[in-house]
């Protein structure tokens, strides 16, 4: 009996390999999600145009100076005139968050700031060691409305968010950063901000956040939403290099200088195999356009918060952008360096009894103001 | 017409000869209006100077000479007021804690810093400065020594905190802006004794310029030196392809560039707010400093006789 099974085994096994198959190879799409795609911009829809002609509106003396006048007015009252930037304006609506006020969990997100990026310069560590930082300045940043869970249908969602219910809990704050003169903008942009009564923003920005995180539009967001020490994800465009080759834009080594090579110093080289690979594969790395796209810099510490002037000092050198662009921070979605301490939550909200000293220090950050390094042995 | 513009481009030309001579490559301290004033006549000349006399009631000019660091970098995409503001409160800061003496390259320096690898111990090291460079809290400077016959160079931060002292042991200029050129020179001419003891100097007279002329030791050089316009090194014959490519490569109408002066230097009004800014500090440093000079001579006992 056993012997007959085993020839029936033999026979099936034998079976599979005289059974036509098709030749089927199949394709990676390596990289193709995040090498070279190129991200569509979808704005909201009341997100209207912003800018318009600046034609001669042929103006009087008289007619700028008044109409200068009725801006000042408009947004002095509340302290949001133009100032010296980076300086603390405080909200014309003197509202508090709303209500009711939740403690913090793990599980809350809240909303992040619009930064400028003003330079790099080097700070020292307690140890000696000299570190780069990356300044970014909070520049006058306000809350200009709040978008509930429910009423938060963007336009396209990716289709791993579809049916995600912790993505459906979220709501969008839209946040505003520099603000200007009105008269730059068309009617209808700066019709976005009369609910929150701040000055138009050039500058907008969403933000994911629990409902319980939201705040009240009109609110300052200032440096001191984060705290020394804490990690961050930073989001910005990065520097626009145009066409390069691909010793640029992806490291090749290229080719060597002398020794008889002629036209082949900077060149990709091979760039595919034969036979079934018979084609250039999707995600090649090749000669293109680079830089000019959102970029994502996950996992950055910030080391030192001004805020009187609402600088935030980033460890490292590599944030995107060139210097005076925009760049988003918001607290890190990286699981092992995630919040675990309570911070201010939803936002820091300025207290007149406990005002928060000028400057802020990381633990293993040394200050310019203390002496010089001395080592002793226990360090 | 036609001959007033000549007499004035031949005035402009004038005094970019004479103003030849200052430039380097390191030469943010120059500025578009300090040309403008040379080239005025008599009249507006008095009116400018006056001028500056008022600027003098601020912060001297030599300042942007003495304190280099304090201009930050021309290139306007890198530039911004509230960074470079914070930069300079950063830099004051650590001048609060550390005498940083005035010093030009060629001058001779002594730095103590606290060694990470050796605990509770110093480390010093006395070299001539042979090149300033760097803005802001970036400022660094190289000095050299031969130490067993052997050059050595050390690049140190100005605003590093493990810098306990630098001492200026011998307070000079040299014909260059960059020393480099010690390197491919006889040894003895960066040797320098680690025991110098600090010269006494009169602070108010001018600096004094070191005219020595090193000779060079023969190629293979690190450097194409017969490209530089080097001031400071004895004349020196190199083959015929080099010098013919040395000859190929002069750039001579490049002094004669305007719009490259005035994008390597900072204008004269940034100057005058960036030192406006720290003049009052800075002064009372060098008030204390000079203080401390003082006792220390009074306090130097008689050598006996």
């Amino acid at each position: 009996m056993a012997g007959l099974l085993k020839s029936f085994a033999n026979l099936q096994i034998s079976c599979k390999f005289l059974h036509p198959r098709v030749e089927a190879i199949t394709v990676p799409s390596r990289g193709r999600k995040h090498l070279n795609y190129w991200p569509r911009k979808r704005n909201p829809i009341w997100l209207t145009k912003q800018t318009r002609v600046q034609y001669n509106e042929n103006l009087t003396a008289d007619n700028a100076r008044f109409i200068k006048e009725v801006v000042d007015t408009k947004y002095s009252n509340s302290e949001l005139s133009l100032g010296i930037a980076g300086s603390l304006r405080t909200s014309p609506l003197k509202v508090e968050p709303i209500e009711p006020k939740a403690e913090w969990q793990p599980s809350y997100r809240r909303t992040g700031v619009i930064a400028k990026k003003i330079g790099i310069y080097p700070l020292w560590l307690k140890n000696g060691k000299r570190v780069f930082t990356t300044l970014l300045q909070v520049l006058d940043n306000h809350v200009v409305r709040y978008i509930p869970p429910e009423d938060y249908k963007p336009i396209l969602f990716k289709r791993k968010h579809k049916n995600n219910p912790r993505q459906e809990r979220l709501g969008c704050l839209v946040v505003g950063s520099d603000s200007c003169d009105p008269q730059k903008f068309t009617k209808e942009y700066c019709g976005l901000f009369t609910d929150s009564g701040v000055m138009p923003k050039r500058v907008l920005t969403r933000f994911r956040v629990s409902p319980e995180a939201a705040l009240a539009p009109g609110t300052p967001l200032v440096a001191a939403h984060y705290k020394p020490g804490q990690i961050v994800d930073i989001r910005g465009k990065t520097i626009d290099r145009g066409f390069q080759g691909v010793c640029k834009r992806w490291g090749f080594k290229g080719g060597p200088a002398s020794h008889g090579v002629t036209k082949t110093h900077r060149r990709p080289g091979n760039i595919g195999g034969g036979g079934e690979k018979g084609r250039v594969w999707p995600g090649t790395k090749m000669p293109g356009h680079m830089g000019n796209r959102m970029r994502i810099h996950k996992g950055a510490k910030i080391l030192r918060i001004n805020t009187k002037y609402n600088v935030l000092w980033i460890h490292g050198i590599s944030i995107p952008g060139e210097t005076n662009s925009f760049v988003s921070i918001y607290d890190t979605i990286l699981p092992l360096r995630r919040l675990k301490e309570s911070p201010s939550f939803p936002t820091y909200l300025p207290t007149a009894d406990e005002p928060l000293p000028e400057e802020l220090f990381c633990d293993e950050l040394h200050p310019f103001t203390e002496p010089t390094i001395q080592f002793s042995e226990e360090s | 017409m036609a001959s007033v513009g000549r007499i004035l481009s031949h005035d402009i030309r004038q005094n970019i000869q004479n103003f030849k001579s200052l430039f380097g490559k390191d030469c943010r301290w120059l500025s578009s209006q300090a040309i403008e004033t040379q080239a005025k006549s008599s009249k507006e000349n008095a009116d400018d100077k006056r001028k500056v006399d008022d600027r003098e009631n601020t912060a001297p000019l030599e300042f942007r000479f003495k304190y280099p660091e304090f201009l930050p970098d021309p290139n306007a995409a890198y530039r911004n007021s509230t960074r470079e503001r914070l930069e300079r409160m950063d830099m004051m800061a650590r001048r609060a804690h550390i005498d940083i003496p005035t010093f030009y390259v060629g001058s001779i320096l002594a730095v103590t810093l606290s060694d990470s690898h050796a605990v509770g111990k110093t480390n010093r090291f006395v070299g001539i400065c042979i090149e300033r460079k760097g803005c802001g809290l970036r400022a660094s400077f190289r000095l050299r020594n031969a130490i067993d016959k052997q050059g050595m160079e050390v690049v140190y931060n100005m605003y590093d905190p493990t810098i306990q002292k630098v001492e200026c042991l011998r307070l000079e200029k040299r014909l260059d802006d960059k020393l480099l050129y010690l390197r491919d020179c006889p040894i003895e001419y960066s040797t320098f004794p680690f025991d110098m003891e600090p010269e006494l100097i009169d602070e108010t007279a001018p600096v004094r310029i070191n005219t020595l002329k090193v000779p060079l030791k023969p190629p293979p050089w690190l450097e194409r030196w017969e490209r530089q316009d080097l001031k400071g090194v004895q004349e020196f014959e190199v083959n015929e392809k080099r010098r013919r490519k040395a000859e190929k490569h002069k750039t001579p109408w490049e002094e004669f560039d305007l719009m490259k002066i005035y994008r390597q230097t900072i204008p004269m009004e940034d100057q005058k707010d960036i030192f406006a800014e720290v003049y009052s500090d800075l002064h009372k440093l060098e008030i204390t400093r000079r203080k401390m000079a003082r006792k220390r001579k009074f306090n130097r006992p008689d050598k006996p006789t």
